[in-house]
Order: structure tokens, then sequence, then C-alpha cells
């Protein structure tokens, strides 16, 4: 609605300012607005790109999800390490043998529409999601058969086998949706959620002005927070350029800029006493996969050779500016302490070794261009992505001093989706927002088919550990074959994990008070943060 | 960014002297008509300098390899300003920044120059036909027009955003919607060349269409088309910036819009002014050149201010 | 006035063959490329029924001639179609962001046009001398001015250095009024000086060109030997002619300012069509990019109709040709 005022008016003021001052200007639908009663009015937020998808059950891009967490709960929150915290749930555990599972809610969550958040909501939600096979929560849940609704604060799940991964994936990965207003729309994976909003996160949308702003304001009785979020209202404003977004947070037009910086772009800022540099941990990791459904790379040698020919040191030092830390070439990343492997090692950066492994394999350099004949491999990946298109022309270069040709296919955002859908490729390169839970991730991306099995591998060995794992239903018993099956996608080359980043998060220094969680999905813009923070 | 230049005119309407436009009637240039041309063209300075730089910037594209070594692996000072080291400084990786405007000339140029030549080939068989062939006119320049009313960078990023990118890619989304200008000029210079007696003269004594169009009409379009060489060109490397800087360059090779783009992606633009002053002088020095040459040719070809 | 009568009816149904031709080029365009439309409207997750549905609805599993057929039937009834992405009407899309291209085109334009006159008039008179070489250059110059690269220079000075100017966007938040225009006005400077910078180089070198044919006509001649003021017959007479070929340069520029001003909305954060297109680009959303090809089609082909028939209601030779 205001939206189209302000556009009317804009195109009236083109016409004639003084008349349409009076006839048609934009009218102020809050008469406390822009009063400055106190320091905390608002914080504006800086983010790339706009909001595609308002749904938080299909809405996957970065900016859906910072918007989108700030609306709708999920049942656990997490810490730095990973490990899972109490958000709408306080409570939960697996009974008979780890065949059923179960959520004891809080009783004090409200849509902002007076409902109450109760046990139906989640039910209806994870029903849906199995039903509709909506997004990677469906992946991830797949031991799911039926829910039971005990009381209003509590849910009992029954698993078709013992699952000791299903708690922590539907705590953290599925958002609860309300469920009058979500069961009224047929599909709710076609549901388009983008007016109306009923929310029961610390915020609620209030306006949207695509390609402008996004502005959220506060509900009063979100639990968490003593008091209410300290923040009248949240703005999302979006600059397609960081360049100027980051000129905008550093003459004060934006408070926080939500996307983690790009390395040099931190650097830069590192001096400015205007702004504060928070550091957040990666819950994924940055990787190449190669395509063993083709060949050469179906062949070990000639994986473990590609692995040899990246020099993993410079691409962390350089390209990454030393924001980055070592996986040990492991898929258990350091970031995840609880489940790393001590005994990891990373690939050695040794061309000569690459060159005899393929010369091992039967390749030549028959024409003495310093290239192996007949090897000449294709790696896609997002050129949007400031690092991996950077570290992508170092491992072009690196492998050509093995005398392996590399082309790159830095490529447009859905281009590159289309293409690794299909498993077009010889490398991948791309990066893992969040693979907090080994368990469930590994299965998704190193099983026979996984939705997320980038490599095509298809080891029944990998694939029996796997399993192994999900049937243990605590950690304890889940470390050891899980340690085991990620030795074996190192030693086999599934993966070659090349670093877990360490993001940079900027805001302004008058802010403070952020509650840090890991991954850029949650940083400083998590729903507790943003709701506790404070000005001045 | 801009792609259009000097304009001609819409429609079937009468072209206005732009400077795409001879001013200088129809009949083919004759030797003592290109004579005065060079005489005038030799006493303006600003045409001169541009005819100089231009052959320093092909000099410097083919002699490359002899100036600077390859841009590639990285380096360990990143984001250095310039100095003695690094006369351009270097980049986010660490390489040096001069290195990368060297060799950027060679494929900005040669993108320029290909995207441009296959614009020629196609505007001027397009604008030829329809002036000559009265018939194909009212088709080929509804084509024409059609082409000019669509958002030209915008269907180039989705040509290039869908059909992946490589050099090839580049040439041959910027010549196919490049080709409508060269058209539309070579049309109207075409439509005062075709009703020219000594064309008529040529049609009575026989000659073959091909024969006169070879003979008369392409010698006649010939001065429109010397000029949109050098527009268009000038043009196809604004695009081939632009395209480049929105990431839909080719990665496996440079130019001055990947270095652009690079330093964009960085997100030094603001603070390494370094990486985006020298490519984007590179791409100002290029086109100034290239446009005050053609204004040169064109007033020196012009009596009224030769 | 038959002959004029006649001559606007060629017009008329010439720019409506050429809208037609837009339609056609632009729909088979977007669906002959690769690129493919349902992974836009349907994630590779879905259910194979669900997916199967999706496409129905957008009428993406019929075959592209009725698909076509269905597209042109609606097109004549107003109806741009639904977006892949937004689930709102393509008109609704466009409709937002044109208020903000109307403003940041017609302010350049008024400027650009304001300033490209006097300019041509003084290079044209003064044609060889310094002042004509150094505006020739200047033009020229701006033309060739990369957009991101000026526009980050610009912002840094006069957003953080000066602090006078905000950093992106269209207009603050929560402000009302008068206060709002003046927001609008301040966001507006710089954005609308980027595209003046590299369009006015076109608007001089032609008014300079074409008024240095006109004053080399017949008329002028006549004008200066009746001993009228060189001053007067520059704007009396010549520059009245010269200024139709320039006007043509509206209608031609209006496609650019429109719909290729995307690199200066993405380093203002300005948001504009040009930038709905180059996002809807990204999102292989092929109801917003066709709806807004058509849209700018549309309007550069009703300018060049409008500036033809001025052309041609001025000018009689035009009509007989």
């Amino acid at each position: 609605m205001r939206t189209f005022r302000r556009a009317l008016a804009v195109a009236a003021g083109a016409l004639s300012i003084g008349l349409a001052a009076t006839a048609c200007s934009p009218g102020n639908p809050d008469s406390q607005a822009g009063g400055g009663s106190g320091s905390a009015d608002r914080i504006t937020i800086g983010t790339t790109a706009d909001v595609l998808n308002y749904n938080p059950l299909v809405g996957n891009s970065r900016t859906d999800t910072w918007v989108t967490n700030l609306m709708y709960p999920r049942m656990m929150s997490m810490g730095m390490d990973g490990v899972r915290s109490p958000y709408l749930a306080s409570k939960w555990e697996y009974t008979d043998g780890g065949r059923k599972a179960k959520f004891t809610l809080r009783d004090d969550f409200t849509w902002s529409d007076g409902e109450k958040v109760t046990a139906d909501d989640v039910a209806f939600t994870i029903d849906a999601v199995a039903k509709e096979k909506i997004g990677v929560v469906a992946g991830l849940i797949s031991s799911y058969q039926k829910s039971t609704v005990i009381s209003p604060t509590e849910i009992e799940f029954q698993l078709s086998q013992p699952d000791g991964t299903f708690l922590e994936n539907v705590g953290f990965w599925m958002p609860v949706v309300p469920e009058h207003v979500f069961s009224k729309v047929g599909s709710v994976q076609k549901f388009a959620n983008d007016k109306d909003w009923v929310s029961a996160g610390p915020y609620k949308l209030t306006t949207v002005e695509r390609g402008q702003r996004y502005v959220l304001e506060r509900m009063e009785n979100f639990p968490l927070i003593e008091g209410g979020p300290k923040t009248k209202e949240v703005v999302f404003r979006v600059f397609p350029d960081v360049n100027t977004e980051a000129l905008a947070l550093r003459n004060g037009d934006v408070d926080l800029i939500a996307n983690a910086l790009p390395p040099p772009l931190a650097k830069t800022l590192e001096g400015d006493s205007k702004l504060k540099l928070v550091k957040v941990p990666s819950l994924g990791w940055a990787h190449m996969q190669y395509n063993t459904a083709r060949e050469p790379l179906d062949k070990l040698e000639v994986r473990q050779a590609l692995a040899a020919a990246v020099d993993y040191e410079a691409i962390r030092r350089v390209a990454l500016q030393g924001k980055a830390v070592s996986s040990n070439s492991s898929v258990l990343t350091p970031t995840l302490k609880q489940w790393q492997d001590p005994s990891a090692k990373e690939y050695a950066h040794d061309p000569a070794k690459a060159k005899s492994l393929l010369t091992g394999a039967g390749f030549k350099d028959g024409n003495g261009d310093g290239l192996f004949d007949g090897l000449s491999l294709r790696m896609i990946y997002d050129q949007a992505d400031p690092n991996i298109s950077k570290w992508a022309q170092l491992v072009r270069d690196s492998s050509k001093a093995a005398g392996i040709e590399i082309k790159l296919e830095g490529l447009e955002r859905n281009t590159y989706v289309e293409k690794y859908t299909a498993r077009d490729y010889d490398i991948y390169a791309g990066s893992w927002a969040i693979m907090e839970n080994p368990p469930a991730n590994l299965a998704l991306a190193f099983k026979c088919k996984g939705f997320i099995n980038y490599a095509n591998a298809c080891d029944p060995e990998l694939d029996a550990l796997i399993d192994q794992a999900r049937g243990q239903l605590d950690q304890a018993g889940q470390k050891g074959p899980i340690q085991q099956a990620a030795r074996m996608i190192t030693d086999k080359v599934y993966d070659n994990v090349l670093y877990v980043e360490e993001f940079t998060i900027a805001h302004s220094a008058e802010w403070s008070n952020f509650l840090v969680q890991p991954s850029e999905l949650l940083s400083i813009v998590n729903p507790v943060s943003v709701a506790q923070a404070t000005k001045g | 960014m801009t792609t259009e230049l000097v304009m001609p005119s819409g429609g079937d309407t009468p072209p206005p002297a732009a400077a795409a436009t001879p001013a200088a009637g129809g009949l083919p240039p004759s030797e003592s008509v290109a004579r005065q041309t060079w005489q005038s063209f030799r006493r303006n300075p600003l045409g001169l300098v541009s005819a100089g730089v231009l052959i320093l910037l092909g000099l410097v594209a083919l002699a490359a390899p002899l100036i600077a070594d390859y841009p590639s692996g990285y380096g360990e000072e990143v984001l250095a300003g310039p100095g003695a080291g690094h006369w351009f400084g270097t980049d986010d990786l660490g390489r040096d920044v001069f290195a990368q405007v060297i060799w950027g000339t060679r494929v900005s140029i040669v993108v320029g120059l290909a995207a441009s030549l296959l614009a020629i080939v196609i505007g001027v068989l397009v604008g030829v036909a329809a002036a000559y062939f009265r018939p194909a006119d009212l088709v080929l320049g509804v084509i024409v027009d059609v082409s000019l009313s669509l958002p030209v960078l915008p269907l180039m990023i989705l040509v290039a955003a869908l059909a992946g990118p490589s050099v090839p890619t580049l040439v041959v989304v910027i010549a196919v919607f490049s080709w409508p200008e060269v058209a539309r000029v070579v049309r109207s210079q075409g439509l005062a060349v075709v009703p020219m007696p000594y064309v008529s003269a040529a049609h009575v004594i026989g000659g073959s269409h091909l024969w006169i169009i070879r003979k008369h009409v392409l010698p006649g379009v010939a001065p429109v088309v010397a000029v949109s060489v050098v527009l268009t060109t000038s043009r196809a490397v604004l695009s081939e910036a632009g395209l480049s800087f929105l990431g839909l360059g080719d990665p496996n090779s440079w130019s001055w819009g990947t270095i652009l783009h690079q330093a964009q992606r960085s997100g030094s633009l603001a603070t390494a002014w370094w990486t985006t002053l020298f490519p984007s002088l590179a791409i100002l020095l290029l086109v100034v050149a290239t446009t005050l040459l053609a204004v040169a040719y064109n007033d020196a070809r012009n009596p009224r201010t030769r | 006035m038959p002959a004029g009568a006649r001559f606007v009816t060629r017009r008329l149904l010439r720019g409506v063959l050429t809208m037609w031709f837009a339609v056609t080029v632009t729909f088979f365009l977007l669906r002959l490329l690769p690129g493919d439309p349902a992974l836009a409207v349907a994630d590779p997750t879905m259910t194979d029924e669900l997916r199967a549905e999706l496409l129905r609805d957008y009428g993406l599993d019929r075959p592209l001639a009725v698909q076509y057929w269905e597209y042109l039937t609606q097109l004549l009834h107003g109806n741009l179609g639904v977006s892949f992405r937004q689930n709102q009407p393509v008109l609704d899309i466009l409709l937002e962001r044109l208020p903000w291209t109307l403003l940041l085109a017609g302010s350049a334009l008024v400027v650009t046009v304001a300033l490209g006159i006097p300019l041509g008039v003084v290079a044209a008179t003064r044609a060889k001398g310094t002042l004509d070489r150094l505006i020739q250059v200047g033009g020229i110059t701006g033309q060739s001015l990369f957009i991101p690269s000026i526009g980050v220079f610009l912002l840094y000075v006069f957003g953080v250095v000066f602090g006078i100017l905000p950093i992106g966007g269209a207009m603050d938040d929560d402000v009302y009024g008068l206060a709002a225009y003046g927001s609008i006005a301040l966001h507006l400077i710089l954005p609308c000086l980027s595209l003046v910078l590299v369009q006015l180089g076109s608007y001089v070198l032609t008014l300079r060109s074409t008024l240095i044919d006109a004053l080399g006509e017949d008329y002028c001649t006549l004008a200066r030997a009746k001993g009228l003021p060189n001053r007067k017959v520059v704007w009396r007479h010549a520059l009245r002619n010269a200024l139709l070929p320039t006007t043509t340069l509206v209608g031609l520029q209006l496609g650019f300012l429109v719909g290729g001003a995307v690199l200066t909305e993405s380093i203002y954060a300005y948001p504009g069509v040009g930038r709905a297109i180059f996002e809807a680009v990204g999102q292989l959303d092929f109801p917003v990019l066709q709806g807004a090809f058509l849209m700018l089609a549309f309007a550069v082909i009703v300018a060049n109709l409008l500036t033809d028939l001025a052309y041609g209601l001025l000018d009689p030779r035009v009509r007989t040709s």
C-alpha cells in the first residue's frame, strides 16, 4: 500500500512538486515515527539482494533467510560450535530405542494475530514438508512417519527406523509456520506468503519496497528478550554493489552489513574507528568435487593428482587474506570440534607428485607443451561468489604447473544451478553454508544418488559407514563411523575441502550487544542478536 | 556503458548530418576528394593525435609479451599501491595491474574489432539490400526498427548470461546487437547513392545487380562504413567492458572489463583506486581516440568544415 | 490533405508491425536460448507431480506455438502475465519500478538538453577553435567514462568525504511531505549527474554537426547578407532546423536511458527498471523480462513515431518520399 502511494507521489512529484506536496504527498502512517524517542528507533541492515521468496519453508537465498528468520521461530538455535540450544522448544529426547522423538515447546510464543504457537503448528509444518517434499528439510527427515500432538506444548514423532539425526535436523532446519494461515492456501510449497504476514519471531514484516527496502516491526511480546526486542524497527536496505554498501556503512547510512565482506574489503575497513568487525566461523567449507562418473576422473590417481596440484596454503593466505583455516582436507571441519579427527592431514601441494601420478595413469605430454594430452577439465562455479572466483584462478594456474589444463566456467547463478543439477561438469567448485550435523549431511552429500552428491560418488562401503552412524542415537556412538567415513572421503578424494572461512561482518561502532552465532546465515543477524542489540 | 554514441536519425526521415553521416553527396570518392580530405585531416591536431594513440594501442596489443609477463598465479603484495615494483599497483591476488592492462589491451581490441567487423558485414549487407531493392526495404526497415527499439545492454546481458561466458560469445553477442546501427546508416547513405544518374546509367547499359552494387553502391557507402568501423569498435569495447564488469566476461582471459570486474568483486573500488583507474583510463583513451578520429575524418570530408 | 493522412497511416501501421515483431522476437529469443524456465518455476527437489502442476500453471507444458498464441491474445487484453518468481502480475512489478526510472531518465534528459544546446551552439559557431575542440574532447570523454568507476568515486567524495549526499537508494526511510521530495531530490543528484555525463556528448556532437551544416545553407547566408547579426542567425534560423535531428536522438536515447542504465542503477542502488531487468535475468524470470523489453520497445517506438510524425508535418519533403 505504502509502496504504491510513494510511487504515485514520485510520479506526481516529477510533474509538479508544489501541487503534489499538498495533494498526494506520502502520508505518515505512524505519527510517532521519526520522533527520535530514544536511541534505538531503527536498525538499518545492508544486503546485496532482494528477498526472492517470503515463504520460510521454500526461500533459500541469504536475504530470504535473514528476513524470514526474524519472523518464524525454529525449535532450536545454535551455539558457536554447532551445538543446539533451546528456542521454541525447551526440551527434546528420543524414546523407544530411537523410533520415537519428542519435543516440549515453550508456552509463551504468540503469533502476531494473537493465536498461540502450539504443537499443532509444528505438526502441520512437518507434515507439509514431508508430504510436499519441500526443500532441503524434506531430505533431512527421510525417517519421519507421523506426528502425535500430546498437548499444546508436546509433540511426538514416529520414525521408520532409529535416526539419531532427526531431532537436530527438524529443530534447526525447519521454521515453524502458522497452521491457521498456511493451511488455507492449498499447496504450501506454492504459497508465496507475500503479504499480510503473521509471525512469531522478534519482528514482523510490514512494508516491502522491492529494490529498496524491507521494513520489519517489533513484536512486543517476543518471550526470549526481557521486555521485548530493544529496537522498534528493522530495515533491510538493498545495495546491489558491495562497494556502495560499504560506503553507506562508512558514512552511517547503514548500521550493519549482513553479508560477509570480501576479505580485501574487510582488510581495508579494519582501521576504521567508527566500525566494529565481528569474526564469524563458517559451519560449512569451500571445496572442489571431481565428477567421478566421468572419465578420467573415475580414476583415483587422476583425482589424487588434481588434489596434489592445488596450493592450499596460497589460497588461504592470498585469496582469502588469511581469513580462513585449513580443514586438513577433511569434511569434519575444525568448527565442529566435537567431530574433528585429529589424525586428518591436508593433501600436500606437490606438482611433481601430481605429474608422476598422471604418468602412472597413462597420460603423456606428446606435443611437449608442458600439459598432458587429452586432459582438459571444465570447472564450474558461481561467478558472483567473490572468493571462489578468486581461488578458481589460483587452482587453474597451479594445476597448469602440474601439467593439467583447467578451463574456468564462471557462470551466472541460474546457469550454474542448471549445470550442477544435471551434474554437467568435470570439476564443481563451491561452498557449503551449513554442514553442522555430519551424519545427516554426509548422507545427502556422499551416499549413492544423494541429493547434493556432486562428486557422483557411489561407494557401498561409504554408504554403510554413514548408515551405521545414523543408526546411533548419541554423538558418541556416531563419531567413530563418521570419522571413518570422513577418512575414506579424503583418501578416495570424493571431496577436496580447501578451507573453512572465517567471515567478517561489519557494523557501526555505535551498536553493541549483538549475539554471534556461526555461519553467514546466522552471524549477528540471527533473531536473538537483532532483538537484543542496543545503540549507544 | 553507453552504447549510444553519435546517433543517426529514426525511421525513414532524412538523416541528420551527425558524425556518422557524411555530408558530401553520394559520389564515389575520387582521388581529388581523398587528397583534399587528407590535406584537411592533416591540419586537425585532434585527429592526428587520435590516430597516433590508436596506433600506439595497437602496438601495445601486438607487443604485449615483450612488455609484460602474462599475469597469472599470485603475488605476496596484495592490493599494493602504484610504485617502482608495480607501476599500476597490484590487485587482490597480488598480481601486477600494469601487466593486466597491457594484456587486456589485446583481448579488448580483438573483441572490439571482431565484433565490429561482424556487425559491419551484416549491417552493410542489410543496409545495401534495403537501399537497392526497394521491396525489401519495408521488411528490413522493420527489422532494423525492432532491433533499435529493444534495449541493447539488457539483451546482451541476457544472451551472454544464458550462453555462458567466453570470448566468442561476447563477440557474437555484441555484433548481433550492433549491426542495426550500421544497417541504418548504410541504408540512408545508400538511398542517396542509388538514384544517382551514374547508377541509372549502369542499369541502362545492362549491368547486373551485383555488378552495380559492387561497382557503384558499395564505393558510395564506403566512407560511412569506414566511420562505422571505428565507432562500432569503440562501442564494442565499451560493451565488452560492461558485460565483463557484470561478470559475463571470459574468466580465462584478461580484458579491461575483467580487471574492473575483479576490482568490483573484491569490494575495493573505493580504496584501491589503482585497480579501477588504469583500466578505466585505457578504455577512455581508446574510445575517445576512435570517436575523435571519426569526427575529424568527417570534418575533413565535409567541404563546410574542411 | 490525403498525402498527409496516408503518411500518418503508413507510419502508424509500421509502428504496429514493429511492435508485433518485437513481441515475437523477444518471445522466441527467450525460449530458444539455453536456460530452462522450468528451473525458475520449480525447485529441483520438488516431487514430479508438483513440478508438473507448476509447469501447467504457468503454461510451460504446452507447445511453444500455443504458448506464443496465448501470450499474444493475453497481450491484446493488456495482460503481461505473471512473474515466475514473485507471484505477482508483471505489470505491477514494472509499474513499481517505472516511476523511479521516469524520474531518473526524465531529469537526466532535461539537464542534458539544457546543457547540450548551448554547448553545441558554442562548438558549432566556433568550429575548429580551441573552445570547439575542448567541448568535443570533453563531450567524448564523458561518453567514454565507465560508470561504476566514476560512480564509486562520486559517492566516495560527496557521500563519505564531504558527507553532503546520501549513499545509494532513492529516498530515506520515514520522510513525509516536503521532506520526502527533498530526500528524493538529494538521492537523485549523483545518478542523474552520471547519466548526463555519459550522454551529453552525443547531443553536443550531433547538434554541432547539424548546426554547422545549417549555417552553411542558403537561407543563413541570405540572412547574414541581409545584415542580421550572427547571433540572431544562429539562434533564430539555424538552430531551429538543427534541433529537429537532435530531437530524434531523444527517442533513440530513451531505450538506453530506461533499460540500459543497469550499471548506474546498480552502483547507486537505484530501484529502476534496468536493475529489475538484470535481476530478472539472474532469476530466469521470463515474463518479467519480456514485459520489460516490450515496455521499453513500446516507449521507443512511440517516441520515434511521434518524432517522425512531427518531422513529416514540419518538413513536407518527407511525406512524399
